[in-house]
This record gives C-alpha cells, sequence and structure tokens, in this order.
C-alpha cells in the first residue's frame, strides 16, 4: 500500500470505481468457483474411494483361488497386457480434464492346452486393471482442479487483499484531496476578493 | 526289462497331494540312465499337457485319448460359456467345473491321477509304468506350485506394473 502512487484526478477517481465495481463483482463468481471446484475434488476423491473398495472387493473374491495363479505351467503376464487407455476430454468445473472411457487390452487367445483358470484370470485381471486406469485418471483430474483451485484462491486473494482495498483507499484519498482542492481554492478566491474589496473602499 | 525293474524299484512312491519326492530333472536324468535311448525318447515324448502323434501301444494311446478328451472338454466349457449355456463334457464333471478355479484344476488333475492309475494297474516294470510315472510327477509337481502368497505376487505383478518395475 506504501508503494501505491495515485494520480489525484478525477480521471484517476472514476477509474479507480471502475476497478471497485468490477472487482466487487467478479469476487463472488471467483468464490462461487472455488466452492464449485472444491466441491468436484471431494466428489472425485469419494470415487476413486469407491473404486479402490471395489477393487479390494474383487481381490478378496479371488483370495480363495489366488493360489492356482502361481501355476507352474502358465505364464500368465504372457496372457493379457494393456494396449491402450481410452479417454474422451470433457470439461469439469470449467476445467478441460480426460475422462476415462475403457482399456484396450491385448489378450491372447487360449487354445485347448490352456488351462481353465486362466480365462478367469483374465477376466479379473481386466476387471482390475480397468478400476486402477480410472483411478489414474481421476487422479490426473484431480490433479488439474487442484491447479485450478490455487490460481482461483490467488485471484480470491489479490481481489480480497489488494484491488478492493487498494482501489477503495484510492478513491478515499483522491476524493480528500480533491476536496482539499476545492477549498484552497474557494478560500483563494474569498481572499483575492476581500482584498479587491479593501482596494476599492481605499 | 532288468533296467526297467531297477528304475522303477530305486524311485519313490507317488500319492495324490503330496510333495513331490523327487524334481522331474532328477527323474528324467535317472531314466536317461536306465533306459535304452528308444524307451527314453518314447518317455520324452510324454508330456501330461500335450501328446501328440500316432501310436499302435495301446497304454500310450490310452494316455493320449485321455488327455486329449480333457482338453475336448475344456474347449466345450469355452464354447458353453461364450455361449451361455451348460457344456455337454465327456470325461469332467459338471461337479467339478462348478468350483472355484483352483478347486477345479486340482479336481481335474485328480480325474486325470486316478485315470492314469487304471491305466497303469498291471503293467508293472512295463514303460507304461514310467510314462505314467512321469506324467504322475508332473501332476504333483503342478499341485505344488500352488502357493497363494506367490499367487498373489503374480496377480499384483500384472494389475499394478509398478510393483514389477520394483522388482
Amino acid at each position: 500500500m506504501a508503494n501505491l502512487k495515485i494520480r489525484y484526478t478525477k480521471t484517476e477517481r472514476a477509474r479507480q470505481k471502475k476497478i471497485l465495481k468490477v472487482s466487487e463483482r467478479m469476487l463472488p463468481l471467483f468464490e462461487a468457483m472455488e466452492k464449485s471446484l472444491m466441491a468436484t475434488i471431494n466428489s472425485i476423491a469419494e470415487r476413486i474411494e469407491e473404486i479402490r473398495e471395489e477393487i479390494e472387493k474383487n481381490s478378496k473374491a479371488a483370495e480363495p483361488w489366488i493360489a492356482v495363479m502361481s501355476d507352474s505351467w502358465v505364464n500368465i503376464d504372457q496372457f493379457i497386457s494393456v494396449n491402450e487407455i481410452i479417454t474422451k476430454p470433457i470439461d469439469v468445473a470449467g476445467v478441460r480434464v480426460q475422462q476415462f472411457e475403457k482399456v484396450d487390452f491385448n489378450v491372447m487367445p487360449v487354445d485347448g492346452a490352456t488351462p481353465l483358470w486362466v480365462d478367469d484370470a483374465i477376466e479379473l485381471m481386466q476387471e482390475q486393471l480397468q478400476l486402477r486406469a480410472e483411478i489414474k485418471c481421476l487422479e490426473e483430474q484431480i490433479e488439474l482442479l487442484e491447479e485450478e483451485l490455487l490460481d482461483v484462491r490467488a485471484r480470491i486473494k489479490l481481489f480480497e487483499n489488494r484491488r478492493i482495498p487498494n482501489a477503495k483507499i484510492a478513491i478515499r484519498k483522491i476524493g480528500q484531496k480533491l476536496q482539499d482542492d476545492e477549498r484552497l481554492t474557494i478560500a483563494t478566491a474569498k481572499v483575492v476578493k476581500t482584498s479587491r474589496q479593501k482596494e476599492e473602499s481605499v | 526289462m532288468s533296467s526297467m525293474v531297477y528304475l522303477m524299484c530305486s524311485l519313490p512312491s507317488l500319492t495324490y497331494g503330496q510333495v513331490p519326492p523327487i524334481s522331474l530333472d532328477e527323474f528324467n536324468a535317472d531314466a536317461q540312465k536306465q533306459l535304452s535311448k528308444k524307451h527314453f525318447k518314447a518317455l520324452e515324448a510324454v508330456d501330461i499337457r500335450q501328446m501328440d502323434g500316432q501310436t499302435k501301444d495301446l497304454s500310450k494311446k490310452s494316455i493320449r485319448d485321455m488327455l486329449s478328451e480333457v482338453q475336448e472338454d475344456l474347449l466345450e466349457i469355452r464354447k458353453a460359456r461364450s455361449e451361455n449355456r451348460q457344456p455337454k463334457l465327456e470325461r469332467l464333471s459338471n461337479v467339478a467345473i462348478a468350483a472355484n478355479p483352483l478347486e477345479r484344476e486340482k479336481q481335474i488333475m485328480q480325474s486325470q491321477w486316478e485315470e492314469l492309475s487304471s491305466i497303469e494297474a498291471g503293467k508293472t516294470f512295463t514303460l507304461t509304468e514310467v510314462m505314467v510315472y512321469k506324467l504322475k510327477l508332473q501332476i504333483l509337481s503342478r499341485v505344488h506350485s500352488f502357493n497363494a502368497e506367490q499367487g498373489a505376487q503374480v496377480l499384483a505383478s500384472v494389475v499394478d506394473p509398478s510393483i514389477k518395475d520394483e522388482d
């Protein structure tokens, strides 16, 4: 505030009034944006938690037969791999993020000699990989939204702590200065008038 | 014949579900020492996972038929799953198929074990008995490889590649 340079003119006062008006109109918008971003981040975090629970549920369901995956006859990771995680861009709370669509898998076809459990394992692995890919997408969404949230919070601080108070101070100071100048002008005029009257009477 | 007797007498007996008393490599090394080249070559061609080729030997044919029938059942189960219907099985039982994947594999192997026992009945000190011994040893080795902790690691390494990278 100490460095605030003010031009004490009516034009500057009008400009500062305009800044104040715009800032006071923008502040609630940014506050609403902050709330919306926070709510969206929370709901995405809840969804991540739900997916984690689903992954845990699937793992628990597979526990009774998980031992078969160490089968010395089968190298299961040769049967399945992720080719591509497919996403589509969407706007969430005004931020462009990638929404999870599906995972494209490379699945090696099984033959008659392939043990039957491989089918069940592929199904389970696809499910778990899909869920994990969705979590990854959602975490990336949160990252982007948090970046935006920081930006919005910085703007709110700027309006609350600098723009609005500075404009108010500038308006007040310019007002005082203009008033002082006006008083000085009137006083000077009066002095001039009185001295002229005195001169005339002499 | 005498070498066959010596080999079979030197091998430990096998029971379904036990820890394999010898490894397949040890068995192969012993068999190579004791058997003729012809018999050892015939033994090498025997594998519980796949047995191809024509044979006049009835026992070998029985083993091959049993294995191919199990494979046909597996194909039928897969086909039935894709068509959403009950499978029509020749060798495996529907009860075994309904079990969880681990129990199902164990039951399939147990039924193969029992079938192998009936094939080797009365064929003491013959190449059939040696072949069946090898197949049974393969079954035991496989059952013994089923381990919950290692299985969980295998699953984790596929669904969470970062674990694999750490290793």
